[in-house]
């Protein structure tokens, strides 16, 4: 039996995405809401809503007394945590169980198995998944530097245990360069941190984000649904992501599905979850990162390739049903690419929360649109400036790119400052589209660039001259009340006189 | 009519008139010759709630937001906000010290946040680009910059302040 009311314990689009999912299986459906989200879209499309306190998400979406009340009240069979949120928090997956009902989620000794970046790095080199190569603890000596340094591979990163900032980090690319290395960041720890311990590990050249979403039940099947590369970052937070990834060869790939079924089977992990690796370009190896323990925000494009409802099959399996595909069952068809369409500068990433005022998202065939945005909606401050995900498919990635650039040849938004003209230019560049773009991408060919340089979709005087006819028009508007305002008199006596 | 304008840093005489059929808008950036256009009312119509735009046979959809002196232009994902003084605003603007055209008088606030560090103090000299104070809005730090080569007159917020959108964080000395 499936579940009769679902409770979503989150807003924007990923509340939206679970309403739709919810509708198609007959479940009804209950938003809650801080005050200022009243009229965010998750809660114009819910079956039910509940406000549940104040903007602040600790006084809100993160309140947990007051998420299960709600749920208690209306008779919520399972809560859903989209992402961010309480989706990561055990305690509140165990406190949702314990009132008797259904975490739409992983267990919460999954996430806590895999909260702890430096813990669940030692678990999984455990089960034998492989971590970037680095040394047992501290560096005695310039020997031991070496004898390391050989074991683990060349280049190698020498780091400061306490270093940060860029601060004590020091690569070495062959062993002729390791002593100096190696001095610099021991004097660079004691002068800058008090602390000269170092320790040795590989140096990632070209390094790639790539993840590999994984699926289990309750029955200790676990299924992957192959990569997503999300190496185009700004502030360390993805904006486009793509499925598959150009970059990882056929065999490559497979091991790398084999090794995340592994690295979730040793934790007998239920649901949607997803390992991400650190991918060296350069020589094709893939090493553990972490495991994000709940649905990804790029999960659409994992859907638009394999043809699987992720978030369907999560409420399956919460309900306790058997995974309903089998690892043989999962192919890769074409390309998809996402891209996060914010509310924010496109040069240096600062949020524009205010009021949209057109918000035209683009339609026709092979693109889907996940958002929340509509035309007069104000984007409140509180929370994520991500207002819509556009995710399309192709038969290939070049017409997946085509399509890419068409449909954001029909968007329109408005209002507030947006990353529009940033994804334009990164499906123009030549790093993008050969495919070799790593995470610093944008450090490296975008930050800093003049708004002149990104904005080379629109003629200068466009802009110059759409201001100056507005400018004009205000300023013929203004004269006319101006003159009407002053002689009333004047008005009435003419208007009196046109009287016959 | 007259118009002076900044659009992305440079400066521009713009000169409007409009007539049955046409708008006729001359521009001259600094330095430049003036460059004249002509543009046919129906080359400038309101379509779907925007203005449809023909500018040498290429279709730009644009959208005019602000009002009095800044007005920010939308189009095709790009966006730019262009000042723009007419014949009183610009001796309005001149009897005004220090304000104008490259920033204020002073740094403020553009949206609501909590002020997490400030990185200058009163009397400092700083380049154009030099960050002054970090604050925190939407989840996320965000570094506000000098606008151009100014002194630190004051400080008016300190560390944990929250602030409402448009309070003065720092003004500059003139």
């Amino acid at each position: 039996m499936l579940f009769k009311r679902v409770l979503i314990a989150n807003r924007g689009e990923i509340a939206i995405r679970v309403i739709r999912c919810c509708r198609e299986l007959g479940i009804e459906t209950i938003a809650v809401y801080s005050d200022v989200d009243r009229n965010s879209a998750h809660v114009l499309l819910a079956d039910r809503a509940y406000m549940i306190g104040p903007g602040p998400s600790k006084e809100s979406y993160l309140n947990v007394d007051k998420i299960l009340a709600v749920a208690r009240e209306c008779g919520a069979d399972a809560i859903h945590p989209g992402y961010g949120f309480m989706s990561e928090n055990a305690d509140f997956a165990r406190r949702v169980e314990a009132a008797g009902i259904n975490f739409i989620g992983p267990t919460p000794e999954n996430i806590v198995a895999m909260g702890d970046k430096l813990s669940s790095r030692e678990l999984m080199k455990a089960a034998g998944v492989p971590t970037v190569p680095g040394s047992d603890g501290i560096i005695r000596d310039i020997e031991h530097a070496q004898n390391e340094a050989e074991r683990i591979g060349y280049p190698v990163m020498i780091k400061a245990s306490a270093g940060g900032g860029g601060k004590g980090i020091r690569v070495a690319f062959s062993p002729s360069e390791l002593p100096s290395a190696f001095r610099t960041c021991q004097s660079e720890g004691r002068n800058y941190f008090g602390d000269d311990r170092v320790f040795i590990e590989r140096f990632i050249q070209n390094p790639k984000h790539i993840e590999i979403q994984v699926f289990g039940d309750k029955h200790g099947n676990v299924v992957h649904l192959f990569e997503r590369e999300c190496s185009m970052q700004r502030r360390n937070q993805k904006i486009l992501e793509e499925s598959p990834s150009i970059s990882v060869p056929q065999a490559v790939r497979e091991e790398m599905g084999r090794v995340a079924v592994k690295a979730a089977k040793a934790i007998d992990y239920v649901g949607a979850g997803t390992i991400e690796f650190i991918f060296d370009n350069k020589t094709k190896e893939f090493f553990f990162m972490e495991m994000n323990t709940r649905l990804q925000v790029e999960h659409p494009i994992t859907e638009m390739v394999t043809g699987v409802d992720l978030v369907q099959e999560q409420l399956f399996v919460a309900a306790g049903r058997k995974l309903s595909f089998k690892q043989a069952d999962i192919t890769q068809k074409g390309h998809s690419i996402e891209l996060r369409i914010c509310a924010e500068d496109p040069v240096n990433f600062t949020p524009s929360p205010g009021k949209i005022r057109r918000c035209r998202l683009p339609q026709g065939p092979f693109v889907r649109v996940d958002g929340y945005a509509y035309p007069g909606y104000e984007i409140p401050i509180y929370y994520d400036p991500m207002i819509a995900k556009l995710i399309v498919w192709g038969h290939t990635r070049e017409e997946c790119i085509h399509r890419l650039k068409r449909a954001l040849a029909e968007t329109m938004l408005t209002g507030v400052k947006s990353n529009l003209v940033l994804h334009k230019n990164i499906l123009e560049h030549p790093v993008f589209l050969d495919g070799s773009y790593t995470t610093q991408f944008i450090e490296q060919e975008i930050k800093g660039k003049k708004q002149r340089q990104l904005f080379m979709f629109v003629d200068e005087h466009v802009f110059l001259i759409s201001a100056a006819i507005s400018a004009y028009k205000d300023s013929k508007l203004r004269d006319v009340s101006n003159f009407n305002l002053a002689s009333r008199w004047k008005d009435v006596g003419r208007k009196t006189s046109l009287r016959v | 009519m007259y118009f002076e304008a900044e659009s992305n840093g440079i400066k521009y005489q713009v000169n409007v008139n409009e007539t049955r059929n046409s708008w006729k808008v001359s521009l001259k950036a600094e330095d430049q010759e003036w460059i004249n256009y002509e543009i046919a009312k129906v080359d400038y119509l309101t379509a779907d709630g925007a203005i449809s735009l023909i500018f040498k046979n290429s279709s730009y959809l644009v959208d005019v937001t602000g009002q009095d002196t800044e007005y920010t232009v939308y189009t095709r994902g790009s966006f730019r906000t262009v000042r723009i003084y007419n014949e009183e605003k610009i001796l309005h603007e001149s009897l005004k010290k220090g304000g104008g055209f490259g920033g204020g008088a002073s740094l403020d606030s553009g949206m609501p946040g909590k002020i997490v560090k400030i990185l200058v103090t009163p009397g400092q000299e700083v380049a154009a680009d030099t960050p002054l104070v970090i604050m925190e809005a939407m989840k996320m730090e965000n570094e506000m910059r000098a606008p151009r080569d100014v002194k630190i007159h004051a400080i008016h917020v300190k560390e944990g302040d929250a602030v409402e959108s448009g309070a003065v964080l720092i003004s500059y000395e003139s």
